[in-house]
């Protein structure tokens, strides 16, 4: 039974420990830095970039965009940016602990890899609009915000899982 | 004393430092919780898995509670923390989009990058998806500059916004964490099992 | 051992996890609650106040006065009636009462300059300067004696009597200078003196940086 356990990489830690050490660190964040943690705001540091390095010009004149231009500075460089990359870097890890590192999608049986792809593709469109229009994602406004008492991180997490409780009937078979 | 950073107890030369540790520390414990499998995260609406539910509850009650506790023995001042701000239609209208976003691609933009370390080609579809989706925001802004900026209700906390002592929205909002991990492994008992990575 | 074992076990560390869990957010009700302490604590606050080291002495303010001395401020805790009477060169007015305006409250909290708090005599200057300690604000002084003995060593100096020693003499004749140049006139001047004498000092303009204060941003 234990060498069995040790060879399976998909052993995960208990759920409670590891939420334990999650809010340790949100501690500690706040602690250190007066902030949150967050995870999406490194992708736009990144779009931001690629759209200033194609179009400069265009960038500029973006409303958006341009509020996350500087001078003197490249938009990468920001906390946000450095704590995603930190991010992968223990992700990846962990990962070598287990074992877990290889290429491969993950999906139902039920469903191609394709199709996979296709819903992975989408619902990271949708994450990325949604986090945009309400300024974090789940880690960075609602973990983050739940942690301060901030109503918005509420309003924030009670939305998300609530369409996602709401809508999860459609997307069943991708799961299931 | 507390915040360190803001208050010039750490040089501010650490920020970028610190910001790379606190991240290994999360991705870490992120990818240790399973929060790399998207089935794993997707089970939590299908009841076979509640993860995400245990993780993300824990980790809010224990932060909120601790962040209390030492701003009660004054080494963290409150007032000096970032809140998020409000801006009611935004926070709901985004939070809509993102559930959906959630349930169809499986992954949060903070999972999804612990899921691109460990190889996962779904993830980086999913990464992809999310620099199109703020390309497109970006883009449309002049669309939803509305939503974005208005009902702006300022960086308010429950306490603002109800006038809840804070420590008794602490105390029932652990009790709604207990009570909810109940009641996830009760469903998670009744629901058929389904076998995942 | 069985999977049922285990299972209570299991389940009862959960129980004892989620006691824990709820005792401690409960604990945040329960714990006495005490005024929030903003700035300075009361023990460091009574040491300050003991010490005599907030003091200068006229002497060295109208010493620093008339060297150009640019490192302080001067800070009248009177009202405007009295400051419009008289004051010291280069005095700003706070008045008491009105201490913790925005406007003036660049001028006390700020790291670049030494703040001098007078009045006629010590007690409002102390007074200032106590609210303004308390709160953790640093480089305050107060002007010992205020404007009255101000007059009466600095502007109207007391010459000392034949069997005083030396050094008095020496003082004397630093302050008859000092108030020549505030603008007192002695009948044993020449004339010619007397007219380069009351040169009136240039009004100093006072600049204060805005204190930096980083504020926690976040986002995501």
């Amino acid at each position: 039974m234990k060498t069995k356990k040790q060879n399976n990489s998909h052993i995960y830690w208990n759920p409670y420990f590891g939420g334990f050490l999650l809010g340790i660190i949100i501690i500690f964040t706040f602690y250190l830095t007066g902030r949150g943690l967050g995870a999406s705001g490194a992708v736009k540091s990144t779009v931001v970039t690629i759209v200033d390095q194609v179009a400069p010009t265009h960038a500029e004149n973006n409303t958006y965009y341009s509020q996350f231009l500087k001078d003197d500075d490249t938009p990468m460089n920001t906390w946000l940016v450095f704590e995603a990359l930190g991010v992968i870097i223990g992700a990846f890890i962990s990962g070598s602990l287990s074992g877990r590192i290889r290429w491969r999608i993950q999906h139902s049986p039920k469903i191609s890899s394709k199709r996979r792809l296709v819903f992975a593709l989408l619902g990271g469109v949708l994450f990325g609009l949604g986090a945009q229009i309400a300024r974090g994602c789940t880690s960075g406004a609602a973990l983050s915000g739940m942690a301060v008492l901030s109503s918005g991180g509420f309003i924030t997490m009670l939305a998300i899982f609530g369409s996602a409780f709401a809508t999860a009937y459609f997307f069943r078979k991708n799961w299931i | 004393m507390g915040p360190l950073l803001p208050n010039g107890f750490i040089p501010f030369e650490w920020d970028s430092i610190i910001a790379i540790i606190i991240g290994i520390a999360f991705g870490f414990v992120l990818e240790s919780s399973g929060f790399s499998s998207s089935r794993k995260l997707a089970g939590v609406f299908y009841g076979y898995d509640f993860a995400v539910l245990k993780v993300f509850f824990t980790a809010a009650a224990v932060s909120v509670i601790g962040i209390y506790y030492m701003d009660y023995l004054g080494y963290l001042d409150i007032t000096q923390l970032y809140i998020h701000p409000t801006y009611l239609w935004g926070a709901i209208i985004g939070g809509v989009i993102m559930g959906v976003g959630f349930v169809a691609g499986g992954f949060c933009p903070g999972t999804s990058l612990c899921a691109v370390a460990i190889g996962k080609l779904d993830a980086w579809v999913y990464v992809f998806g999310i620099m199109i989706g703020v390309f497109l925001f970006s883009e449309l802004f002049p669309l939803f500059e509305p939503i974005y900026d208005g009902y702006f209700l300022g960086n308010i906390t429950l306490i603002d916004s109800f006038g809840w002592n804070p420590y008794w929205i602490i105390f029932i909002f652990a009790i709604i964490a207990v009570v909810s991990f109940v009641i996830a492994d009760i469903i998670r008992k009744r629901v058929k099992k389904v076998f995942y990575e | 051992m069985n999977k049922k074992n285990i299972a209570k076990i299991l389940s009862f560390r959960y129980m004892l996890m989620a006691t824990v869990l709820i005792i401690l957010a409960g604990g945040l009700l329960l714990l006495p609650k005490h005024q929030k302490q903003e700035g300075i604590t009361s023990e460091t606050l009574l040491s300050h106040a003991i010490s005599n080291e907030r003091y200068i002495s006229t002497d060295q303010i109208s010493h620093k006065i008339i060297n150009g001395d640019p490192s302080f401020i001067l800070v009248d805790v009177r009202d405007e009636k009295s400051y419009q009477t008289y004051s010291l060169p280069n005095a700003i007015n706070i008045p008491l009462p009105e201490l913790f305006k925005d406007a003036h409250l660049e001028y006390i909290n700020q790291d670049q300059f030494d703040v001098v708090f007078f009045s006629n005599d010590n007690f409002h200057a102390d007074q200032a300067w106590l609210l303004c300690d308390r709160l953790g604000f640093k480089n305050l002084r107060v002007l010992q004696g205020g404007l009255n003995t101000w007059f009466t060593t600095i502007i109207n100096p007391s010459i000392p009597s034949e069997d005083q020693p030396l050094e008095d003499f020496e003082r004397y004749k630093t302050r008859k200078a000092a108030s020549m140049y505030f603008g007192v006139t002695y009948p044993d001047q020449d004339i010619d003196n007397n007219l380069t004498v009351p040169k009136p000092t240039p009004k100093k303009i006072i600049t204060v940086q805005k204190k930096k204060k980083r504020v926690a941003e976040g986002g995501c």
